[in-house]
């Protein structure tokens, strides 16, 4: 298995990222490339769905720290949904469950993301 | 008669490069389960040793990588200690300075998380000088509770 994957789906006005694997430093670039391609586009709400994410280190934590000034300039927000134990638990840690708005499910997040929204 | 060993240890010797992380990483966390500690503490071991190894190959080495890190576990009754060794450049501890949350989430910026997440996931984090060998160490305690 490679040490990352990542996929990209377009719901509504929401960019739900799915990373499954591992990011740290190895993989971190390909991770902050996909971010910052949907910034590119004019994607600024962007849901991180965690459900396959076995591990985050600082240097993830950082790619998404280094873009969320600007998707919030532009109404938009970096939302987190699934989070492994260990993931939140990283999250958590440092403080940014205050700074991010977390859900259990992706479901919820999208809701929340786009409350007029059905289906 | 052979010394009477009071603890278990050994050793792995990598390239300084982030591709090994995962095996580091992965070993780590199964030490970690071996010595005794739950799944959701070997996780969080596994996560400090990535970042000390990562600050090593990034900043020690700043990125090169063709040296090595050298990890040494030691399983004592009482802890697990992870002691990672380099050449590269090294820090002592009072030149640890840990970055404040509060003010971090305030003032969002890439960078500066690891040391904190270390310090946090760990009991103790020492940085250490060898000055007869020239080598530097990264050293990290989990107690077993």
């Amino acid at each position: 298995m490679a040490d990352l994957s990542i996929a990209v789906r377009q719901i509504g006005d929401v960019a739900v990222l799915l990373p499954t694997g591992f990011i740290n430093a190895h993989t971190v670039r390909e991770f902050e490339e996909a971010l910052e391609g949907l910034v590119r586009d004019g994607r600024y709400t962007i849901l991180l769905n965690c459900k396959d994410l076995h591990y985050i280190s600082s240097a993830g934590l950082g790619a998404i720290m280094g873009l969320i000034e600007t998707v919030r300039e532009h109404e938009g927000d970096i939302l987190l949904s699934n989070l492994q134990e260990n993931v939140f638990a990283i999250f958590d840690t440092l403080g940014f469950t205050q700074l991010y708005r977390v859900f259990h499910d992706e479901d919820q997040a999208l809701a929340a993301a786009a409350p007029g929204r059905k289906g | 008669m052979a010394a009477k060993v009071d603890h278990a240890q050994f050793r792995l010797i990598i390239p300084s490069q982030t591709r090994y992380l995962n095996l580091v990483t992965g070993l780590a966390k199964r030490a970690a389960v071996a010595a005794g500690m739950d799944d959701a503490t070997a996780a969080k071991v596994s996560i400090a040793v990535d970042e000390a190894v990562t600050n090593v190959i990034l900043h020690a080495y700043h990125g090169e990588g063709d040296h090595s890190v050298e990890l040494e576990l030691r399983f004592t009754e009482q802890a697990l200690e992870i002691h990672i060794l380099h050449s590269g450049q090294g820090i002592r501890s009072d030149q640890m300075v840990l970055p404040d949350p509060k003010e971090y989430i305030k003032h969002p910026r890439k960078g500066g998380l690891g040391l904190l997440l270390m310090s946090r996931f760990m009991d103790e984090v020492q940085f250490k000088a060898d000055e007869v060998s020239g080598r530097n160490e990264c050293c990290l305690i989990k107690k077993i509770s």
